[in-house]
């Protein structure tokens, strides 16, 4: 019998899985022997590739910072992927309790992870969908319970965009997320870019992610810019993401090569 | 299980802080730099020098401590890990920076515990490291070595620990995922088998799930016994629903009679077969009866009103019922026979049902089978004509002989005429075979009259469809010419119902036949509508009685009813001589009938006492 396609996909963790190799390069040990030997084959393409996840995972803690004291007390965490050390709810709930989380992946096991690392937490959950499918995450139940969208919201769209194809047309998704926001609200985004980098690294990085069940697609400043159509920028605007706000000076060596280019917009 | 030092800031204010002087700051960021990158830390490198700055002091503390204690150092170790600086890299570094800077930095001498002067000048103090030979700074040395070889340890556990935690986890979320794919794969394969099996109108088993149900029965072992039962529902009328309120109200009607027969059927299956087709399958029945108490729950089920766009609406229903045993019979077979049975309570008058009746069945699928064969008997020579004598009552003359038809049925023997010439009449092959007949009984009435100068007269009967068709009096004349036959030797007998409407043609062709001087006469008599205006008009020679009437006449002659019969039979006979036409009674089977008829005046009179249908050379024989 031919699977009909409102059956759910299989669980298949033969295949190398970004979100756990994303876990490996932030040192967490939540990855199969597939996701770390496809995390190897990264390093060896590119051998900061921890650095640059790092970078990344910082950049998405000093936003959550930011938006927290901005006032902001929804999270919806769109592409969370595995649980691993730094989560928006725990930053977020550390400052400022009542704060409460939504987590979206479209990876089961990472949903899965999330909802045992959640339980006993009343004001944080996790759901399983895609962010090319924006109206069921915004319609979605679990997600209303948490976050009342005539509140500001903060909506996190870190480090999954470029898990997008361009048919995907990843500037309307994040525009009909967008206009499901009060004002007040923000958006946190990176991404990775092409730029800084060698097309040779990229094409080595590349073969990597066709592996797994993530191709990458890479995107300039200039369309990363266009992602926050609607949002105005707050300081520094769109930038290397060590730059963004950094609060250390040893943040990272070479910025240029940082990969993701990223920013936190204020909806108007 | 994630610690996060964001949300519980680790006491890192060890009390006596200040005795360490700016070395501890230094010694901490250079830790800090060291392990950043190593992996992810969630904190901010201020809050990360902060918690190693608590470690530090721990660490001089652990040093210093009487008497040495392991377990400070695996403490520490599992701290750093639990803080997230949890890698190889991690601990390497860790160990690297305090073997080499802890002391200097810090301004320890390898002999004694700090003082606040000391700090940071380690010249000030006595057993520096050129101070050579054992003492107390060889002491110190051999308490960092333990130190950092239990803070090593401590890390390995923590980090074992907690990979294979992390592992545990990771593992657990993978299969519980899996296992909730899988659920939902069943159940959409669920889904899928509902709609595969249910109509998605009424959401009823659809037929494709009913016929798997009704061959589970046939398929399950159990007392040779077992029977089943089957209604066949058919709401009637429905179409006139759709005809008139459209196809959504009609399906709105449908859903709701779904609704009702399910719950009219309790725990039989209900199935929509298609369109306003239903059926119940009832399982393990006793007897009949268990199938007719589940067919009348269904239609009064049915019968119950509906509102379909704001209108009340009745509908009612057929249904054809089958019970029989399992063994012995077919899915298929009793799908057939419900059918079958459907069709029984619609032409019985419909809102009922009907129950299977294999003898009328039999006899049905006879009349069936009986029909389509005759076309090619007819071809393959199958008829034959018997032939009755026609008797003179005055004299006891045979005056004619009524040309009767057989079918010589290769497996059913001979086959009298009532057993086909209804069917014939109505696959419209009476045409064709009262052609056969027709010129049968002329070429065997010339055969006579080159036989005998008294040779009779045929008689023969013709259909409806005969006397009306346009061709009549060409085939007669061309018959009567074909065999020289004197028209005089020709008698056609019609009925009544073949005369009642006396505008169309049959009364053209009847005269145009009279005039040809072919006898006509009119066929059971009495028992139709009896019109006497057609007898004044029409050029008809001859009324033959029908049986009934004479059958009357066998009873002795003082039962009231017999006389009764006797004095219609002779005011019939009255009306004929006055009208100039003979009488010939029919079915005359005794002498006394014969007696009577006599009396009465009756001309004529056929019947087994006169002479059963005989083959033509028996006939013969009476010339």
């Amino acid at each position: 019998m031919r699977r009909p396609d409102w059956a759910p996909e299989t669980i298949d963790i033969d295949r190398p899985s970004a979100a756990r190799m994303y876990d490996y390069f932030l040192g967490g040990s939540h990855n199969f022997a597939v996701d770390r030997e496809a995390a190897q084959a990264m390093i060896a393409a590119v051998p900061e590739a921890p650095l640059i996840a790092q970078a990344n995972r910082a950049f998405l803690r000093r936003s959550v910072r930011f938006l927290v004291e901005a006032g902001v007390r929804q999270f919806l965490d769109i592409g969370s992927g595995i649980p691993t050390v730094g989560n928006v709810h725990e930053i977020a709930q550390a400052m400022a309790p009542e704060s409460t989380v939504v987590y979206v992946d479209i990876d089961p096991v990472a949903v899965g992870h999330s909802r045992e690392i959640l339980d006993g937490n009343e004001r944080a959950l996790a759901i399983r969908a895609d962010i090319r499918d924006p109206d069921r995450i915004l319609d979605h139940p679990d997600v209303l319970k948490l976050i009342d969208f005539g509140q500001p919201v903060a909506l996190m769209i870190v480090a999954v965009l470029h898990y997008v194809r361009d048919e995907d047309r990843p500037t309307d998704l994040v525009g009909r997320l967008r206009s499901a926001l009060a004002p007040g609200s923000y958006l946190a985004l990176s991404q990775a870019s092409g730029e800084g980098r060698s097309p040779a690294e990229w094409d080595e990085a590349s073969a990597v992610y066709k592996r797994t069940d993530r191709p990458l697609h890479n995107r300039g400043r200039a369309e990363i810019t266009q992602l926050f159509d609607g949002f105005e920028l707050v300081e520094p605007g769109i930038v290397w993401v060590p730059e963004w706000r950094p609060d250390s000076s040893h943040a990272f060596e070479d910025v240029e090569r940082a990969i993701y280019i990223g920013g936190v917009g204020r909806l108007r | 299980m994630i610690h996060d030092p964001d949300a519980k800031p680790d006491p890192v204010a060890a009390p006596g802080q200040d005795r360490y002087g700016p070395g501890l700051a230094v010694f901490a960021r250079a830790w800090a730099k060291a392990v950043t990158g190593t992996s992810y830390l969630p904190v901010t490198p201020a809050q990360l020098e902060e918690f190693l700055e608590g470690l530090t002091v721990r660490l001089v503390e652990a040093l210093h401590e009487e008497p040495f204690s392991l377990r400070r150092g695996y403490q520490i170790g599992s701290d750093l890990v639990a803080a997230h600086i949890a890698s190889a890299e991690g601990l390497g570094r860790t160990i690297e920076v305090i073997e080499l800077r802890l002391l200097r930095d810090l301004g320890l001498s390898p002999a004694g515990p700090p003082t606040a002067a000391s700090a940071g000048s380690p010249d000030a103090t006595s057993g520096g490291p050129g101070s050579g030979g054992p003492g107390p700074g060889d002491d110190l040395r051999d308490r960092m070595a333990r130190l950092l070889g239990t803070v090593a340890i401590g890390y390995a556990r923590a980090l074992r620990d907690r990979t294979l935690d992390e592992q545990e986890s990771i593992r657990r979320a993978a299969m519980v995922a899996r296992e909730q794919a899988e659920h939902a794969l069943r159940e959409s394969e669920a889904r899928f088998r509902h709609q595969a099996t249910h109509d998605p109108l009424t959401d009823l088993p659809n037929r494709a799930l009913f016929a798997e149900r009704l061959a589970g029965v046939f398929e399950r072992d159990g007392r040779s016994g077992r029977r089943l039962g089957v209604c066949f529902v058919d709401l009637d009328g429905f179409k006139m629903v759709n005809d008139t309120l459209g196809h959504q109200a009609g399906d709105q009607l449908l859903v709701s009679v779904a609704r009702n027969l399910r719950r009219g059927a309790g725990e039989h299956l209900v199935a929509r077969m298609g369109g306003d087709e239903f059926v119940i399958l009832v399982e393990d029945t006793t007897c009949t009866d268990d199938v007719l108490k589940v067919a009348d729950a269904a239609l009064a089920a049915v019968n119950e009103p509906y509102v379909v766009d704001g209108q009340e609406l009745r509908v009612s229903a057929s249904i054809g019922i089958v019970e029989r045993p399992v063994a012995g019979t077919t899915p298929s077979d009793v799908m057939r026979a419900a059918n079958i049975t459907l069709h029984w309570a619609k032409s019985s008058g419909k809102s009922r049902w009907a129950l299977f009746d294999p003898e009328r069945n039999e006899r049905e699928l006879t009349r069936y089978a009986l029909s389509s064969a005759m076309p090619a008997a007819l071809e393959r020579g199958e008829f034959c004509l018997d032939y009755q004598p026609l008797v003179s009552l005055c004299d006891g003359r045979l005056l004619g002989v009524e040309a009767l038809v057989r079918w010589r049925h290769p497996q059913l023997g001979v086959l009298r005429p009532d057993r086909f010439i209804g069917l014939a009449e109505e696959t419209g092959l009476i045409v064709r075979l009262g052609s056969w007949v027709l010129a049968e009984a002329c070429r065997q009435a010339r055969r006579w009259v080159g036989l005998s100068e008294k040779a009779p007269f045929v008689s023969v009967n013709l259909a409806v469809r005969q006397v009306r068709g346009p061709g009549l009096v060409k085939e007669v004349t061309g018959l009567l010419r074909e065999h020289d036959l004197p028209p005089d030797r020709l008698q056609l007998e019609i009925t009544e119902s073949a005369m009642m409407n006396t505008a169309d043609e049959s009364v053209d062709n009847l005269r145009s036949l009279a005039d040809l001087g072919v006898r006509i006469a009119i066929d059971d008599f009495g028992t139709g509508y009896s019109n006497l205006s057609y007898l004044r008009t029409l050029p008809v020679c001859e009324l033959k009685v029908a049986g009934a009437f004479v059958e009357g006449l066998r009873a002795p002659a003082t039962e009231p009813a017999s006389v009764t019969d006797e004095r219609i039979l002779a005011t019939l006979v009255s009306l004929a001589h006055t009208l100039d036409l003979t009488v010939t009674a029919e079915g005359v089977e005794t002498a006394t009938q014969a007696d009577r008829l006599r009396a009465i005046g009756c001309d004529a009179a056929q019947g087994w006492h006169f002479g059963k249908p005989m083959p033509p050379s028996l006939v013969d024989a009476l010339l």
